[in-house]
């Protein structure tokens, strides 16, 4: 009782930090008033055991291997802490301190590590907000964890259990990591030596069986007599070896050869005085009863996954794609028109996003507040292209980002999908998974791993912000990738926000089938099309006091393009457009260096006016003829449509009033041809010859006036 | 030079010859050398086969894409642009002339990486994507799969691009011909990536679109329009003629740097005097007046040039008019040149029956009757046939695809039965039959009657 005693109050306040509200009121009361009340009960050690092998004990203090999505990497911890939990105990917890493995960190951050990893080697992981409170169930084995000197060589050692510490790791920087802090403090026990005093373990609940890594629940207390399955054979297999290879059987399992696994825990205590109780049968496991009475409990741990998670595919060598470095250094700009065009360029990010501070601000504030409770959510961002949607959204991520540098908010995991950037709505899985994990999967594996890893109390989880672009690509039939997407966040254990982000504002309403647009819920927001004075003032805070533009023409551009789109992109390419013109006209000795409103206005020019007109004017006489005996032949008819043998006989008729001398008709249908390649004219596909119908693809009046100017 | 030339190829050398023989032969090996190089040259010209050294008519556009895919070179400015121009216009021409200038400069030289996709080539975005790889060698990072499935290829395409930034990686420059067909891929989601690469702090490119579509830009869907620069290069010519016959004389006349200075004086001296001739400026202009394109132009030319021979080493007058004559040859009304009586019979029966019905359609029993209607009346030349040779005729002509099914109407009806179209003008049988050899009166007649 003294022992345990220190031993919570060493830990109170983690503890207070941890676990439940419910758990701190029993605390208190223990506190209080030391008397034995139902309450979490701490071990200072846990065995397993699989029928036929020997077993394994777990001591806190000891680095274990902890069940996790990839079967061939499972996480590594070391435990801190082992309790029991709900009615008679038999709920088991562990607390633990997580080392991260060289797979599981950002792919992006490991070029900070400055080398390349050891494939051994894996991080002390120091982050607060991650979820360090483990079933102990998913326990898989010990494993052996050693402390290196940051400058030691790796030794080659053919142990695949054996794994290296140098470094800590805290999501941002790696730190040398002092050895007392890593290395065991004990050896794990000696498995092979069995309690000679045994007593009967309970039964296992088939219920167990689910799913190991299930959240803590009240119906975790275990009904007797009922048999688990056992491997058919009692092989000299490790437990965990045996304990893997009975998952991958549980699929392909058949009701014949179900044989008894029996794992029970053993609450064995610091003191490690150990009274052996009784043994009844060989196969049952051992539970192992320590002299204070009061802590007297039957404990099983059941170890059975139905879930099964086969080993994701790995690529042997990751690609690393890029574009050759170019040989030569860039230019800087010499002047100021050439400042003024590269910090014109969408391209360039601006420090900040003038006029969209609202907007800022909503996203910013629905994000954090789900970031700090630690709970999910979606967003829906609506607005016509080139309002700075994305851009906003990368704007609060980056503050976001910002904020949990400085340690404001706990750190959280940012993930981008672009619709357009994949070659099917499938692939969305795909790609979380891989920005997530770094695992390549096939779609319909990978929304299995997610699926799992979504709904699952799943350890070391940080929040996860997803930005889904251009959401509306991501239709399909069944609308199924829509739908796991804003199901997720819903998920008790999620800690998912997801932001989308498309085009029109009434998506939802237009193509969502009501379980979709239902669960997307009511958090939207629309970004309105640029107004003349915002574009003015996006393109002044680019500019940012480099006196490049004249006032008008700046006034002119925004006024032309808020009225045409209010697309900020199409604002600064105009911009840069007059700059370019400016340079060109330097020469004129009565420019002033500034782009003022005839480049304006000739850069609009270019970008806006059709060729049309001009196309009509630079044609040939005879497709101007052409053309004109389209609109004869249309008045004739009273209709907008005509074979081209009927415009052929106009057109020879007009070749006679003009003084031309007729065309044949091979050389009439070239004609006809080339108007048809411009699009000038609308043809029928150009077997059908003389029989093809024709449309005109500009107004009447655009033709006249065309051919009037002449 | 003409008698000479006569010598060494109407007469066997003899193996016994004299002095000025010797000396014939040579003469008349250094022109024929003489006239392979000029054709060589003007071929080249021709076919389009040598850049010109310097771009006539187009020379804002020629600077404003220089200045643009420099600015992508030298500062690493991504960029994006659309040549716009009617087929024939010198689109590529240009372009490659701008590529040809731009990697003479030695800041560029090994500063560009170029990526050429053509729309007709690369029919949908996954073949596009595997070109790409291709031509920017990124296959063998790939890893033992050559080519992944098209999802890993864009994304391995993407992140390549994302890994840039506009200092340290090369530029790379996309050129996509026929640009108009990649705006009909699958979400267009080729063009999306390039111009959203395009407009982001990634790896610098230019993305150069070539098209002869002018409504290209409403193919595109709003998103990807939005990421488009909207910068148009519009080549359209607007020439007049005088340019066109200097145009016509500087693409036939030889250059200074020719071997042979003699040659090349006396060539473009006949260049010149048959560009002054009035018959050939009036077959230029009718040329001119029909199209303004350079591609018609050089085939005309070619057609004259090819009648150039060691024995007739200059371009006549009557050269021009004949190439002429062939580059505006109707190919229809050529066809019917080769027809039988009667099946020129049926057609004129058909135009008659065109005439009566106003286009409707017929059927090879309403030509027959009519055909049988004109036997009866004033046929001299003319016999009957039997329904299965008429048939068969019938069947020619519409294997020859000059009569053509009206749509729907095909395989439920009997063959005789069956609606057809004629797919000749008025205008193309009359030609055809003032040119068909031996033809009889009485049918030249019957064609040119009003009615039946």
């Amino acid at each position: 009782m003294e022992v345990l005693y220190h031993f919570f109050h060493r830990n109170l306040e983690e503890l207070l930090k941890c676990i439940f509200r419910s758990l701190l009121v029993m605390f208190w009361c223990f506190e209080m008033t030391r008397f034995e009340i139902l309450m979490p009960v701490c071990f200072s050690s846990f065995a397993i055991s699989v029928e036929g092998l020997s077993k394994i004990i777990i001591n806190t203090g000891q680095d274990i291997f902890i069940e996790g999505c990839d079967e061939d990497n499972p996480y590594v911890a070391k435990v801190t802490r082992l309790y029991g939990d709900g009615e008679s105990y038999s709920h088991k917890l562990g607390f633990v301190q997580w080392f991260i493995r060289v797979s599981e960190l950002p792919v992006n951050k490991l070029k900070l590590l400055g080398r390349e990893p050891h494939p051994q080697e894996i991080f002390y992981y120091e982050c607060r907000n991650c979820d360090n409170e483990v079933n102990v169930e998913s326990i898989l084995r010990p494993v052996k964890v050693k402390h290196l000197d940051s400058n030691d060589p790796f030794p080659d050692s053919a142990d695949k259990d054996t794994l290296y510490v140098k470094l800590s790791w805290d999501s941002k920087v790696f730190r040398v990591v002092n050895s007392t802090v890593v290395e065991s403090p004990a050896e794990p026990a000696p498995a092979s030596s069995p309690p000679s005093c045994l007593k009967p373990s309970l039964p296992m609940s088939p219920s167990c069986s689910q799913s190991a890594a299930t959240p803590r629940g009240p119906s975790r207390r275990t009904p007797a007599n009922v048999e688990a399955e056992s491997l058919h054979s009692a092989t000299k297999l490790s437990a965990s070896k045996c304990l893997s290879a009975k998952r991958r059987n549980a699929t392909a399992r058949t009701p014949g050869v179900r044989k008894r696994l029996e794992l029970s825990s053993e609450c064995l205590h610091k003191d490690f005085k150990m009274q052996p109780l009784c043994r009844t049968r060989e196969q049952q496991g051992y539970i192992y009863i320590s002299n204070t009475k009061s802590y007297h409990h039957f404990l099983t741990v059941s170890l059975i996954f139905l879930q099964i998670s086969p080993g994701t595919p790995q690529t042997p060598r990751h690609a690393t794609p890029s574009i050759p470095i170019r040989s030569l250094q860039t230019q800087q700009p010499a002047n100021i028109l050439e400042e003024a065009r590269a910090r014109l360029h969408v391209s360039s990010v601006p420090e900040s996003l003038p006029c969209r501070e609202q907007e800022f601000q909503d996203i910013y504030s629905f994000v954090e507040s789900k970031i700090v409770d630690n709970t999910g959510g979606c967003m829906y961002i609506s607005g016509v292209p080139g309002t700075g949607k994305t851009a906003t959204v990368h704007e609060v991520i980056r503050c976001l980002q910002h904020a949990a540098d400085m340690d404001e908010i706990p750190s959280f995991h940012f993930i981008e999908i672009n619709g357009m950037k994949m070659t099917d709505p499938h692939q969305a899985y795909v790609q979380i998974l891989q920005k997530l994990t770094g695992q390549k999967a096939t779609p319909d594996h990978a929304a299995v791993l997610l699926e799992k890893r979504f709904s699952n109390l799943a350890p070391r989880k940080e929040t996860i912000v997803l930005l889904v672009d251009e959401l509306d690509l991501l239709w399909t039939r069944k609308q199924n990738v829509m739908y796991n997407l804003f199901e997720w966040p819903a998920r008790r254990h999620a800690r998912l926000v997801v932001l989308t982000i498309a085009n029109t504002m009434d998506l939802p309403e237009r193509i969502m089938i009501n379980r979709v647009a239902s669960r997307l819920g009511l958090t939207r927001m629309s970004f309105q099309p640029y107004s003349f004075k915002q574009l003015q003032e996006i393109i002044m805070s680019r500019l940012n006091k480099l006196k490049a533009f004249e006032e008008d023409a700046l006034q002119l551009v925004s006024r032309k393009v808020a009225a045409l789109s209010g697309d900020a992109r199409r604002c600064l390419d105009i911009c840069r457009r007059a700059t370019e013109i400016c340079e060109h006209s330097a020469a004129d000795p009565s420019s002033t260096g500034l782009v003022g409103m005839s480049h304006v206005m000739e850069a609009l020019n270019e970008m806006f006016s059709s060729a049309y007109i001009t196309a009509i004017r630079c044609a040939s006489t005879q497709e101007q003829l052409f053309l004109r005996a389209v609109i004869t032949e249309f008045r004739r008819l009273g209709l907008e449509e005509a074979t081209f043998q009927q415009v052929f006989v106009q057109h020879q008729a007009l070749c006679r009033i003009e003084g031309l001398k007729p065309i044949g008709v091979s050389e009439g249908l070239a004609v006809c041809q080339r108007l048809g390649a411009c699009r000038l004219l609308l043809l029928e596909p150009s077997h059908l010859g003389v029989l093809q119908r024709i449309r005109l693809n500009v107004s009447q009046d655009d033709i006249f006036y065309a051919l009037k100017a002449d | 030079g003409n008698a000479s030339n006569r010598c060494v190829y109407e007469q066997p050398v003899s193996f016994s010859v004299s002095y000025s023989e010797i000396y014939l032969i040579k003469c008349s090996l250094f022109i024929i050398h003489v006239s392979v190089q000029v054709q060589q040259i003007l071929r080249e010209r021709f076919c389009e086969r040598r850049l010109p050294d310097r771009l006539e008519g187009v020379e804002a556009q020629y600077k404003h894409l220089l200045e643009l895919l420099r600015r992508t070179a030298i500062h690493g400015e991504s960029n994006s642009v659309l040549i716009v121009g009617p087929r024939g216009a010198g689109k590529t021409t240009l372009l490659q002339c701008v590529l040809r200038d731009l990697q003479k400069e030695e800041k560029v030289q090994k500063n560009l990486l170029q990526v050429h996709l053509n729309g007709l080539l690369q029919t949908d975005d996954r073949i596009a994507l595997k070109e790409i790889t291709r031509q920017l060698h990124l296959e063998n990072v790939v890893g033992d799969k050559v080519f992944g499935s098209f999802a890993e290829n864009l994304a391995f395409l993407l992140e390549a691009l994302k890994k840039g930034n506009r200092s340290s990686s090369c530029p790379v420059l996309f050129v996509l011909d026929e640009f108009d067909l990649f705006a009909h891929h699958k979400n267009q989601t080729l063009l999306y990536n390039l111009f959203d690469v395009s407009q982001s702090a990634q790896a610098p490119i230019a993305v150069v679109g070539v098209t002869c579509r002018l409504d290209v830009l409403e193919l595109l869907e709003k998103r990807v329009k939005s990421r488009f620069s909207h910068r148009q290069i519009h080549l359209l010519s607007s020439l007049n003629f005088t340019q066109y016959l200097e145009r016509v004389w500087t693409q036939l006349s030889l250059p200074d740097s020719f071997p042979d200075k003699k040659f090349a004086q006396e060539w473009n001296a006949g260049v010149k005097t048959l560009c002054e001739d009035k018959s050939v400026e009036e077959v230029l202009q009718r040329h001119f007046n029909s199209s303004k394109d350079f591609r018609s132009l050089h085939m005309l030319l070619m057609l004259c040039l090819s009648r150039v021979s060691v024995a007739k080493p200059t371009i006549k007058p009557a050269d021009l008019l004949e190439a002429s004559r062939m580059c505006f040859a109707d190919t229809t009304a050529n066809m019917l040149h080769g027809l039988s009586i009667l099946e020129l019979c049926l057609v004129i029966a058909m135009k008659h029956l065109n005439d009566v019905y106003e286009g409707e359609p017929f059927n090879l029993q309403m030509v027959h009757n009519e055909f049988k209607k004109f036997l009866h009346r004033k046929s001299n030349s003319m016999y009957n046939f039997e329904q299965p040779v008429v048939m068969k005729a019938f069947e020619h002509l519409q294997q020859l695809e000059l009569i053509r099914p009206v749509d729907g109407s095909s395989a439920k009806v009997q063959r005789e039965y069956q609606l057809m179209r004629l797919t000749l003008d008025h205008s193309q049988i009359m030609e055809a039959l003032q040119k068909y050899p031996q033809c009889p009166t009485d049918i030249k007649q019957w064609a040119m009657s009003a009615f039946g």
